[in-house]
């Protein structure tokens, strides 16, 4: 069952007249407790797309067309209080900084407790006493003492697992994840992306996970949507797509992942060049200035499905084939 | 250990010294509290055999230990009487106006739109007009009295604070942490009272204390005026603006209230200086 459904969302910025298009025409789905992971380099517009689920884009930034589905619920037609029903509840998320999203006077246990208060699920007291369950739950010590603490008496960390506390606490049907364990080294990173998995299927919350991190992705997606540019490039099924890549900038991406069957020196590819910013994105393939397959044809831009089959879809003109 | 102790306690000696505003105020809240007790006369019982009286007269074992008044009053119980009128009405109305200031600049700063639009038109509007003429002329329009004073006063000064609670709100919104709480379901009050406000306290308390300053001698100046509170109960100003016309020859009317009105808003603005040391800008 199809619990989350974007499509053709697009996002711009600035005032009518000089507007910037910074998320182009983006589909994607989510199924009920399927982890989908939303993968692209820094700018590619990745929490936009995120944010808009929400409803919460800063200000200036306004989604001009396509439809956000939740539970078969239009969210762009339900009234504000409506959508304020949905958020912290069935549909939560985790913010990119960890450390500067915790209100630094608000106690970490009444942050953990928030949305149960704030949806009238639970009583002061009973919200307390669950938010140090959950504490627990995400693996901090002294849970009791720390709930009582203020964020700046915590590490990055644990401000993370508070994160995942608050968001996870209230059950919700989807949890977006943005860029859940950038900030932290790569043991905790190890721990979070496990006690994510595990929550996730305890309470069947179906997760986005957004992340630059191949690594990352394929120790937990089921799905993976590649995005560059502001689109879509690559759309499959998680084993598929680390088996044989079609977009050449999925390729790109793989070739980032640390292998430990391979000499070091291949760990260190990283990939050449930088994703142009959105000013000056290319007509055609926007991947066009960094892709060695280019040709005449990329001048045009390809569709989802220029390269798909079965269930999974990429935009290029001329597809890797086989494994990379 | 104990070497450093001597050296500490001079320290700390020093530092309650240096508190001397907030000391001066605490004395004047407590005057104002317990004057029944404290006053050595009726404030209002005129005696007119002691008209016009020296300080340390004394009349039938009653002593005027800051002279008398026109009426034959005693100047040190009108004095302390006085200091209820002035920190009362500056108290009130700096609560009166803050609550309206914040909620209207909060509102505007959080919400955006065509209400931050029309909220903060009407701050500037009022803040073109020189409060005190504005003052003046609503109350004389109201009538004076205590509180229409308040009233006026806050209707005079609202704007201050909503223009700190605004710019303060646009600040404090651009959080990530106000964002995670919209994530979380919170509605806009909530986000602006529990995640908001908390966070621009400091800078609000600054304007407070230099607005409380403000309002001591606004109501002085009503009252100065006769649009403040009416005869015959005592407050500062009224008793500067008899005083006026006996300073040849009665000095001490005047001058008492003067000097207090000067210490009660030297000291009300030393403290709101000092705050905005400690807490940044104002
Ligand atoms: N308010 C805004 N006005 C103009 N441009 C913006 C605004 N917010 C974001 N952008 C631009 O939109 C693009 C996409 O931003 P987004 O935050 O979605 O990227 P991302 O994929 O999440 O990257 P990262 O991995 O760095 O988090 C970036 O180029 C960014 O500079
Ligand atoms: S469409 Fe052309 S430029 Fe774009 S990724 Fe495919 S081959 Fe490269
Ligand atoms: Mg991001």
């Amino acid at each position: 069952m199809t619990l989350l459904s974007v499509s053709d969302l697009t996002i711009e910025a600035g005032p009518p007249g000089d507007r910037l298009r910074l998320v182009d025409g983006v589909s994607l789905s989510v199924k009920a407790g399927e982890t989908v992971a939303l993968v692209g380099e820094s700018g590619s517009g990745k929490s936009l797309t995120a944010l808009s689920i929400l409803g919460l884009l800063g200000e200036g930034l306004t989604p001009t067309a396509g439809r956000i589905l939740f539970d078969g619920r239009d969210l762009a037609t339900l009234a504000p209080e409506e959508l304020r029903r949905l958020r912290g509840a069935d549909l939560a998320m985790i913010f990119q900084e960890p450390v500067s999203s915790l209100n630094p006077l608000v106690t970490v246990g009444d942050q953990v407790a928030e949305s149960l208060i704030v949806h009238g699920r639970a009583s002061g007291a009973e919200a307390r006493e669950r938010a140090v369950e959950m504490l627990k739950r995400v693996g901090i010590p002294e849970p009791a003492r720390r709930a009582r603490q203020l964020p700046t008496e915590l590490s990055g960390g644990m401000c993370q697992r508070v994160m995942i506390a608050a968001a996870l606490i209230s059950r919700p049907r989807l949890l977006i994840a943005d860029e859940p364990t950038t900030a932290l080294d790569v043991t905790i990173q190890a721990q979070i992306l496990d006690l994510l998995a595990e929550l996730g299927a305890e309470a069947g919350t179906a997760i986005l996970l957004i992340t630059h991190d191949m690594g990352v992705v394929a120790e937990t997606a089921d799905r993976v949507c590649v995005m560059y540019g502001g689109r879509v490039v690559e759309e499959a099924a998680a084993v598929p797509l680390f088996a044989a890549p079609r977009h050449p900038y999925t390729g790109m991406l793989l070739r980032t992942i640390p292998r430990l069957d391979q000499p070091p020196k291949r760990a260190l590819y990283s990939i050449a060049g930088n994703v142009p910013s959105p000013r000056d994105w290319p007509e055609g393939c926007r991947f066009r200035t960094r892709c060695t397959r280019a040709d005449a044809a990329c001048t045009a831009l390809p569709p989802l499905d220029a390269a798909g089959e079965g269930d999974r879809r990429a935009a290029c003109f001329h597809p890797l084939e086989g494994p990379q | 250990m104990s070497a450093a102790a001597p050296a500490r306690r001079s320290f700390r000696a020093a530092d309650l010294l240096s508190w001397w505003p907030a000391w001066l105020l605490f004395a004047l809240v407590l005057c104002a509290l317990f004057a029944p007790w404290l006053a050595p006369m009726d404030p209002d019982r005129q005696n007119l055999l002691a008209r016009l009286k020296a300080p340390g007269f004394e009349a039938r074992g009653a002593v005027y230990h800051l002279g008398s008044d026109e009426l034959g009053r005693d100047v040190l119980s009108r004095l302390i009487y006085g200091a209820r009128i002035s920190l009362s009405v500056a108290v009130l109305s700096v609560l009166l106006s803050g609550v309206v200031g914040v909620t209207v600049g909060m509102a505007a700063g959080y919400l955006r739109g065509w209400t931050e639009t029309v909220l903060m038109r009407l701050v500037d509007i009022f803040l073109s007009i020189p409060a005190i003429l504005l003052a003046i002329i609503t109350v004389a329009v109201l009538g004076p009295g205590f509180v229409n004073v308040i009233l006026v006063l806050a209707l005079t000064r609202w704007p201050r604070y909503a223009r700190v609670a605004y710019g303060q709100t646009l600040a404090i919104a651009e959080r990530p942490f106000v964002r995670l709480s919209r994530a979380m379901g919170a509605s806009p009050a909530r986000v602006i009272a529990v995640h908001i406000l908390p966070n621009i306290v400091g800078p609000l308390l600054v304007v407070a204390t230099l607005e409380f300053g403000l309002m001591v001698l606004f109501e002085a100046g009503l009252s100065f005026l006769g649009l403040g509170v009416q005869p015959p109960t005592a407050s500062w100003g009224s008793m500067l603006s008899t005083g006026r016309n006996y300073l040849a020859t009665a000095w001490w009317i005047a001058t008492f209230p003067g000097l207090a009105l000067f210490l009660l808003v030297l000291s009300a603005n030393m403290i709101g200086d000092r705050l905005s040391d400690r807490i940044g800008k104002g």
